[in-house]
């Protein structure tokens, strides 16, 4: 069952390309103005320097300190992090270590966050049916679930800001900052932190498959109550735990594949010319392939679900169809 | 008592160290030794974990090498400083941001149970000893006790003192400490303060500063639980069983000015002998944690660099042999430096293209030169152990080790390192630039460094000096610089220099006034900041281009540099400018358009604030950098991005 979900979720994620073009573009759009604006710092700063000559061939490590030394907003970002697989592990280890995002970043993450609770309703809907659904079906679909998805949102909101403020403080400083001051050895120190890491990933991890499902539910069974929806899928999941786990854990396995591809051949620092594109051109595949991952998780999800609840492509809702111009009366 | 140095006292000092060559009247070895040995300790001291306590008996016969009788003696006390949250130690460190309140297990103090002094009879003073605060009248400060003496210490005379003492060992602060069964001790005993000829220089503790004292003997008998391994400053002599189950361990060092010793049952212990074609043989014992097992190679290699590259370049190590102590994770006490024995600094995951352990080693080794053997006031002076150092430390890193030094980050708390292969760090550049250029206008280094802003005054210390040497190695050649150490070394090992005598031999060995340099560099605390301005190469008709340049010094301090202009045929032309003016400006008549100026092409002038607008080009290529970096930073925000979105 777990495996047949798995596959089929594969199947109908490749099945709507679109829908991975279009994220794609939302996660573009995201991050493209502040890529110019930092272009635009960073072409100032440099203007015509012959240190730009070394930036563009490799890294000038020397201008970049320099550069740092005065960045002020996005600019202060602009760090090594941000070359090769160094991006994942900041990331990642950013949102475990609860760090803080710089303002600008966080409006960018707030507007792109926006935009996947709107569209995850024509996703599921479209992952659903397992057949086209149109445009015009997608965005009904994606307006229909929004202010839905929203109210859920908020419940996903006050779930998220428990962990992140009170669990991970609890985990990381107390407890762990207890147990671990006494240690003199780093390597003991080290696994009381994987513990922890463990804990508050599979704390996550069961908030975001409970609203997951619930998302799931809301659009398969066209659920109006959210509150209905979440506990719905509650009781899917206490009633289905090892199926719930086993797909989450093979599409994890599937996200550390990619992120391990990606460390392999990701370009490093890299040079200008035919080679910069050759790296982002990698780079963009990476971020394609998260992105995919990511739609993978809710189209299984949304499969294990019709596997085990209703029968494959099946949606309580009629697609929503385009309605007729007036024009065609007078036609 | 001295009192706190304002700027007449400076210059004073340095008046006087300039024309006496030297302050003190006594300080000349004593016979059959290195140092004056002025103050000598007997040290009897009892581990007791259970308490974390320490009880101890001293005796300190101690002469006075100043031209001046005294009737005070006075006393470092540092772990008072760890007594109560309003000390001077605490108070600074929260002023330099760190406002965690210590746990109650933390706290640490030193009790003077008994004060005896033998002048021409033996005075019970433990009952007349007063705390002290010299540097800011804190009241709350017990980092430094006085007390009077019935009569007066002549010039060249000698005072026998005998004090008890019972220590409640901190929690590491300031590198001393305990953590389960690790400790380290440093400056853990009673210890006399240095009379200079102006007095008592004896400093409260510091939360930014280090120590400074007289040399002397050390004869300590450190008794501890059987089982436990001991190192310890100077060379082990005895190891005696008790029948209490402890170990009494006797060490005996000569011709140094502290001792530090550490113990514990965890240590892994190993053993190299240095040798070289001209230097002495040197014995090196490592202290290795368990967790770092398989990194003993490292630590050798870098602690036989520094005794190579130090003894080639400034002199011999003397003393025979030395202690390399791995610290305990979370102790606190690594990359601290004490006579012959000092804690070194790694991880248990250390990648081997990381100078880390080795860089921290070198370091520490080379204070036994830099602090150690030329024994400069920590507290006023910093520069001279610290920056010195830094500077001779980077180029031990690079003769030893050479360009495998990359930059890395760690992630997940810390623990998880990576490597940057596309950045191999250069020694001079990226060892403290980016440090001082934030904070090059915080203090002029002449400041007394206990005075610096403690946030900051690291970079002035450690950097600014660095890059300063740096410079100067540029400008006056290695074998110039070179030659001046050594004789700096040779002339001050086992005593205590001024700045003053630094310059001196500067100015000396150069053969030139390099006072100008020293004042900006020193005294003050203004930048360097050369740049183009202007940069046009056009035609002039028949066949000819006029090329002008503009160079402008935006800062406001002064150097001596070069202008380079190439053209488009790769020839070039290069401008001598002696960087006084705020702007020079240049005209050619080629036959052929510019390429490029720069400024100061060399890199000489290692203390520019801002090297990007050094050099201007015809031909620029910002647009290709600005775009390569940005569409990178675009795929990190990107990765932000996606991975947050797993949460929706």
């Amino acid at each position: 069952m777990v495996g047949n979900a798995w596959r089929d979720g594969l199947r109908r994620v490749a099945a709507a390309p679109a829908v991975v073009v279009g994220i794609y573009f939302i996660t573009l759009s995201a991050a493209l103005p502040l890529a110019l604006s930092l272009r635009d710092a960073l072409q100032g700063n440099l203007e015509s320097s012959l240190a730009a000559g070394e930036a563009a061939d490799g890294v000038n490590y020397d201008w970049w300190q320099e550069f740092s030394s005065q960045a002020t907003g996005i600019d202060t970002t602009f760090t090594p992090t941000i070359i090769g697989f160094a991006t994942t592990l900041d990331s990642v280890s950013g949102l475990l270590d609860r760090r803080a995002l710089s303002t600008p970043i966080v409006w960018a993450l707030a507007i792109y966050l926006a935009a996947w609770v709107f569209i995850t309703g024509g996703i599921l809907d479209r992952y659903a049916r397992g057949r086209r659904i149109g445009a015009y079906g997608f965005f009904a679909a994606s307006v229909i679930f929004f202010f839905r998805f929203l109210r859920l949102g908020v419940a996903a909101s006050i779930a998220y800001w428990f962990l992140f403020a009170y669990v991970h403080e609890w985990l990381f400083a107390r407890w762990y900052g207890n147990v671990t001051r006494d240690i003199p050895i780093e390597r003991t120190v080290f696994y009381w932190r994987v513990l922890m890491y463990a804990i508050f990933i599979a704390l996550l991890a069961a908030v975001t498959v409970a609203f997951d499902y619930a998302k799931v539910r809301a659009v398969v069974e066209d659920r109006r109550s959210m509150a209905g929806a979440l506990i719905a899928a509650l009781r899917f999941i206490v009633r289905n735990p090892s199926r719930v786990m086993g797909l989450y854990a093979i599409n994890v396995v599937l996200f550390l594949a990619v992120v391990a591809v990606w460390a392999l051949i990701n370009q490093g620092a890299g040079g200008a010319g035919v080679w910069m594109w050759t790296g982002v051109a990698v780079s963009q595949g990476y971020i394609l392939l998260r992105l995919m991952v990511k739609l993978q998780v809710l189209a299984s999800e949304t499969a294990l679900f019709q596997r085990s609840l209703a029968h494959w492509g099946y949606s309580a809702a009629p697609i929503a169809a385009k309605p007729e111009p007036p024009i065609v009366e007078i036609a | 008592m001295r009192s706190t140095p304002g700027l007449s006292a400076i210059v004073v000092t340095l008046v006087l160290s300039t024309t006496l060559d030297g302050s003190q009247k006594f300080d000349e070895p004593a016979p059959g030794a290195r140092s004056p040995r002025n103050a000598n300790y007997e040290i009897d001291v009892r581990l007791e974990p259970r308490d974390r306590m320490l009880h101890g008996r001293e005796h300190i016969r101690w002469r006075n090498i100043s031209a001046n009788p005294t009737r005070e003696l006075q006393f470092h006390l540092y772990w008072n400083a760890w007594r109560n949250a309003e000390s001077t130690w605490l108070r600074e460190r929260r002023l330099g941001g760190n406002t965690t309140t210590p746990r109650p297990d933390a706290w640490g103090w030193t009790d003077i149970r008994a004060l005896r002094v033998t002048l021409d009879r033996s005075y019970d003073l433990g009952s007349h000893l007063r705390f002290i605060a010299p540097d800011d009248g804190n009241t709350a400060d017990r980092t430094v006790a006085s007390v009077s003496l019935p009569q007066p210490v002549p010039p060249n005379g000698m005072v026998d003192i005998d004090i008890e003492w019972s220590a409640k060992i901190p929690r590491p602060f300031a590198r001393t400490g305990y953590i389960d069964d690790y400790y380290f001790f440093g400056q853990w005993f009673p210890k006399i303060g240095v009379l200079e000829d102006a007095g008592w220089n004896t400093h409260q503790f510091h939360s930014g500063t280090e120590f400074y004292s007289d040399y002397g003997v050390y004869d300590v008998r450190m008794t501890v639980p059987r089982g436990y391994i001991v190192g310890a400053s100077g060379r082990e002599v005895t190891s005696t069983d008790s029948s209490n189950g402890t170990v009494i361990h006797h060490y005996h060092g000569e011709d140094i000015h502290d001792f530090a010793w550490t113990t514990s049952p965890q240590f892994l212990v190993f053993t190299r002998t240095f040798t070289h074609p001209t230097l002495p043989q040197v014995q090196m014992r490592l202290l290795l944690r368990p967790d770092h097992a398989g990194q003993e190679a490292r630590h050798f290699d870098a602690a036989a660099a520094t005794l190579k590259y130090y003894g080639e370049w400034f002199g011999a190590y003397p003393y025979g042999n030395i202690t390399i102590v791995d610290p305990a994770f979370q102790s606190g006490s690594g990359g601290m430096e004490y006579p012959t024995l000092f804690t070194a600094g790694t991880r248990w995951l250390a990648p081997a293209s990381v100078l880390t352990p080795e860089s921290v080693t070198i370091h520490e080794a080379g204070h036994q030169w830099w602090y150690g053997l030329v024994g400069s006031n920590e507290f006023e002076h910093a520069w001279m152990d610290e920056g010195i150092n830094q500077f001779s430390e980077a180029r031990a890193d690079e003769a030893a080790f050479g360009t495998k030094n990359y930059l890395a980050r760690r992630y997940f708390g810390g623990f998880i390192p990576w490597v940057f292969r596309d950045i191999p760090l250069k020694r001079q550049v990226d060892e403290g630039l980016a440090g001082y250029r934030a904070q090059a206008e915080s203090d002029a280094e002449a400041t007394p460094s206990f005075r610096y802003w403690p946030s900051t005054g690291g970079n002035i210390t450690y950097f600014k000096t660095a890059l300063w040497l740096h410079t100067l190695e540029k400008w006056l050649g290695w074998p110039t610089l070179q030659r001046a150490m050594s004789t700096y070394f040779d002339g001050w090992k086992f005593r205590h220099p001024e700045p003053a005598d630094f310059f001196r031999t500067l100015n000396q060995t150069a053969g030139r006034d390099l006072t100008p340099f020293f004042d900006q560099v020193y005294r003050g605390s203004n930048t360097f900041d050369y740049g183009v301005q202007l940069l046009t190469s056009t035609p002039a008709g028949t066949g000819h281009f006029r090329t002008t340049v503009a160079v402008r010094r935006f800062g406001e301090a002064t150097f001596p540099v070069d202008v380079l202009t190439t053209f488009s045929d790769g020839s070039k032309k290069t401008e001598r400018w002696d960087g006084v003016e705020r702007r020079v400006i240049y005209r050619y008549d080629t036959k052929v358009r510019a390429r490029s100026v720069q400024v100061d092409p060399n890199r000489v002038l290692m203390l520019d604030v801002n090297y990007t607008n050094n050099s201007r080009t015809l031909q620029p290529r910002a647009n290709e950098a600005s775009l390569k970096w940005s569409l990178k930073w675009m795929t990190w925000l990107q990765d932000v991005l996606v991975t947050y979105a797993w949460l929706v």
